[in-house]
């Protein structure tokens, strides 16, 4: 069944290298996205879950959901991605030769991360993650400038080197399943029929291969040293990368963590994902800090929330995994609105850095509101979702032990101050230039005041002369600020939607959405 | 009929052929002798899966042995090659974090490491003496392999690194369990797509974009130069 769909993107794509208008490029690519995102819901209302389709077509609650929210992400980027392709050609960044590539590594990322996503066979799973790796690798790589290459390989290098590892994992998972079962297998299903069967040293050691691999395509510390990079260099679709890129790797996680909670290996194995998991919110929250570049603080803060997600799973009780899972949900939205509001900065003010923000919110209101409020989410301050998300899960990690709670909190409250220390650095910041003019208004009043009193004018307009000049100079020297970027309403609306959509699940929390997650905690076999 | 334990021998002098290339790829500076060296472990990979072939007589081997001798003997190296020409560098003389010989010790030490690990792991199943050392050059090897992504500097030996791993991997795989045979042609075709990726980044790192764009063209990977 793959096969017939891979046949069919194929096709599709094939149909998308042939227009040479953008808009009908970024209409296909939009109309792709879309179409995922209808059918995983078409499949999620009408289908008796889980089914299967020839044999390795599976669908679950689990492998729906993660899909839903890779295609809700691509929803958004598409419309997104051509206002700022445009603007990156017009600057010259992008060759426009290279639009092309770019449509089509973003449309195959989709395909391959749906084909991954729906391979019962682990071993699947595996080949389309690795392609995936190589489509994001492009995207990054995508821009004319030496830095994105750098950044491309290294996400490449790290994340490919470390998903042989994964594979070494899967090899010693397929002895595993030939011991107990006779003949060997890598098919999900069938492994956690038998998983208790196995012996629990050999399950854990391929947990913890699998679990390298994995974990530096979700970008959890040490290996998450390409994301930074990635992050900041890539265009726009570093909001992908974090929407779908990063939840494939816990997806993947999730999958071998749930082999493990039936055999007796489970404890050690959820010391490793706790472990691994505050180790990043650690190494996150401190690298947050004193960061300057806007994308990088937003690309530490997705590591801190791997983190989280990872330390969630770990904990392993259902309600624990039912709160991880809906946080995978909300951080996507979350971040996707904030990296879309940093990519407007970034169109802006040519720069991501801190110093070279100015007047945000008079030049940018919609981007600088939106990473206000977006920063209040991401923190998880009430009403927006993340704070149930966060409460449950830190909750939960007392019954660990209560250390935990009171480390991954201290580290959290650092995260959040990084945040309000950028926030508040770079959004104070007002040129002379507006000072001048609201001076420049009051003198023209009391010039008015001054006339009807009969007092001296020369003096006055002495004075008003310096201040225009002064102006004129402020005016020069930011002058390449005060040209305003016009932000095109299919880079903003996904942006406000995006944000709004979290807002809403923080207020209101649909029971449709509650039921999916507590069939999925159901099949991962948590009780 | 040949000899079974003869040829066991074989393999166990093929093993010890496999590690010396895995260190000369780590401390090897010219280019050129990487990639030679890379080949011939290819091909020693490739002779280990023919032997183990003639000893088992199992058909997948022999496939995996031409596949092998096919991509990672020919088509990879000779790839490799005209991109080395292309961008003309001829020694990789930087090392990042260590230096060769810190990370030859360092490797002896991963060797130990592995083995003292899959003798853990692997007590409760029942290899042959042949097997596990098997599986011991192969973890070996692929953790060599990652010394040498995170050793060196330029791209095309991190590259070499890279696909050492890989071998590594599939080493450990032949010697371990039988994998399916379409799971082995999948990564090899994932292998090839990441050369040709990594190996055209490389060229662009290796100048300015617009050498890059003539450079692409003389390669003609894509005519024209229309998609990249």
């Amino acid at each position: 069944m793959i096969r017939f769909y891979l046949l069919a993107m194929g096709a599709f794509l094939a149909l998308g290298l042939l227009p040479k208008s953008h808009r009908l490029m970024n209409a296909l690519a939009s109309g792709n996205a879309l179409l995922h995102l209808l059918l995983t819901c078409a499949a999620l209302l009408t289908l008796d879950l889980p089914v299967r389709y020839g044999p390795s077509l599976y669908l679950d609650h689990l492998n729906l959901y993660v899909e839903l929210i890779t295609a809700l992400g691509f929803c958004a980027a598409a419309p997104y991605a051509k206002g700022y392709t445009e603007s990156l050609m017009e600057e010259g960044e992008l060759d426009p030769k290279n639009l092309k590539l770019f449509y089509l590594a973003f449309n195959l990322l989709l395909v391959t991360a749906t084909a991954a996503l729906f391979s019962d066979n682990l071993a699947l799973f595996w080949i389309f993650a690795e392609l995936t790796t190589v489509c994001a690798a492009v995207l990054v790589a995508i821009l004319s400038a030496r830095e994105n290459i750098d950044a491309g390989l290294k996400y490449v290098f790290i994340v490919s080197g470390a998903m042989l590892f994964a594979f070494l994992g899967l090899i010693f998972l397929f002895t595993l399943s030939a011991r107990a079962l006779g003949e060997g297998t890598l098919s999900w299903t069938e492994l956690m029929e038998h998983a208790s069967s196995f012996s629990p040293a050999l399950l854990l050691a391929s947990f913890a291969f699998v679990f390298i691999g994995f974990g530096a395509k979700a970008g959890i510390a040490p290996f998450h040293t390409w994301l930074p990079d990635a992050y900041a260099r890539a265009p726009s679709v570093s909001a992908i990368l974090s929407g779908l890129m990063q939840n494939l790797g816990i997806y993947g996680i999730l999958r071998t963590y749930a082999l493990l909670r039936v055999s007796d290996s489970a404890p050690q194995a959820s010391f490793i994902l706790i472990a691994a998991g505050l180790f990043s919110i650690a190494l996150a929250a401190f690298s947050m800090l004193q960061q300057r570049n806007l994308k990088r603080l937003i690309a530490f803060s997705s590591v801190e929330h791997m983190g989280l997600l990872l330390i969630g799973i770990g904990i392993g009780t259902p309600l624990a995994l039912f709160w991880a899972l809906f946080y995978m949900l909300i951080h996507v939205l979350v971040k996707e609105a904030l990296l879309f509001a940093a990519g407007i900065l970034h169109r802006q003010y040519g720069s991501n850095l801190r110093e070279d923000v100015r007047d945000v919110f008079e030049l940018q209101p919609h981007a600088a509101w939106t990473l206000v409020l977006g920063s209040i989410a991401i923190v998880g301050m009430p009403p927006f979702p993340l704070f149930p998300a966060k409460f449950f899960i830190l909750l939960e990690s007392a019954a660990v032990s209560p250390y935990l709670t009171l480390a991954v909190l201290l580290l959290l409250i650092l995260a959040a101050a990084a945040f309000a220390n950028f926030l508040l650095n770079a959004f104070s910041r007002v040129t002379k230039e507006k000072t001048a003019t609201e001076e420049g208004k009051g003198e023209g009043k009391e010039e008015k005041k001054g006339e009807t009193r009969g007092e001296t004018r020369g003096e006055r307009e002495r004075e008003h002369g310096k201040e225009t000049k002064h102006r004129k100079k402020s005016h020069q020297s930011h002058q390449n600020h005060q040209n305003r970027y016009t932000v095109k309403a299919w880079m903003k609306i996904p942006m406000l939607l995006m944000l709004a959509l979290a807002l809403l699940l923080g207020i209101w929390f649909p029971e449709q959405l509650k039921e999916l997650l507590e069939a999925i905690v159901l099949e991962l076999g948590y009780v | 009929m040949i000899d079974p334990l003869y040829l066991e021998g074989v393999i166990k002098i093929l093993f010890v052929f496999v590690l010396i290339s895995a260190a000369l790829i780590i401390s090897t500076r010219s280019l050129a002798s990487v990639l030679n060296t890379y080949t011939v472990q290819s091909f020693l990979l490739a002779a280990v899966s023919f032997l183990l072939y003639l000893m088992e007589g199992k058909s997948e081997l022999l496939l995996l042995a031409g596949l092998t001798l096919a991509s990672k003997v020919l088509l990879i190296p000779h790839f490799i090659n005209r991109i080395e020409e292309k961008i003309k560098i001829r020694r990789d003389l930087d090392f990042t974090y260590l230096e060769p010989t810190t990370s030859l010790l360092l490797s002896i030490g991963l060797i130990l490491l592995s083995y003292a690990f899959l003798s853990r792991v692997f007590g409760d199943l029942a290899l042959s003496r042949l097997f596990f050392f098997g599986a011991v050059i192969g973890l070996s090897l692929t953790l060599m392999g990652m010394l040498v992504m995170f050793s060196r500097r330029k791209v095309i030996t991190k590259a070499l690194g890279y696909l050492s791993m890989e071998n590594g991997v599939l080493m450990f795989g032949i010697f371990v369990t039988e994998l399916p045979f379409i799971l082995e042609v999948l990564i090899i075709i994932d292998l090839i797509i990441l050369v040709l990726l990594t190996s055209i980044l490389a060229v662009g790192l290796d100048s300015s974009i617009e050498e890059y764009r003539k450079k692409i063209y003389k390669l003609q990977i894509w005519n024209g130069g229309d998609a990249l």
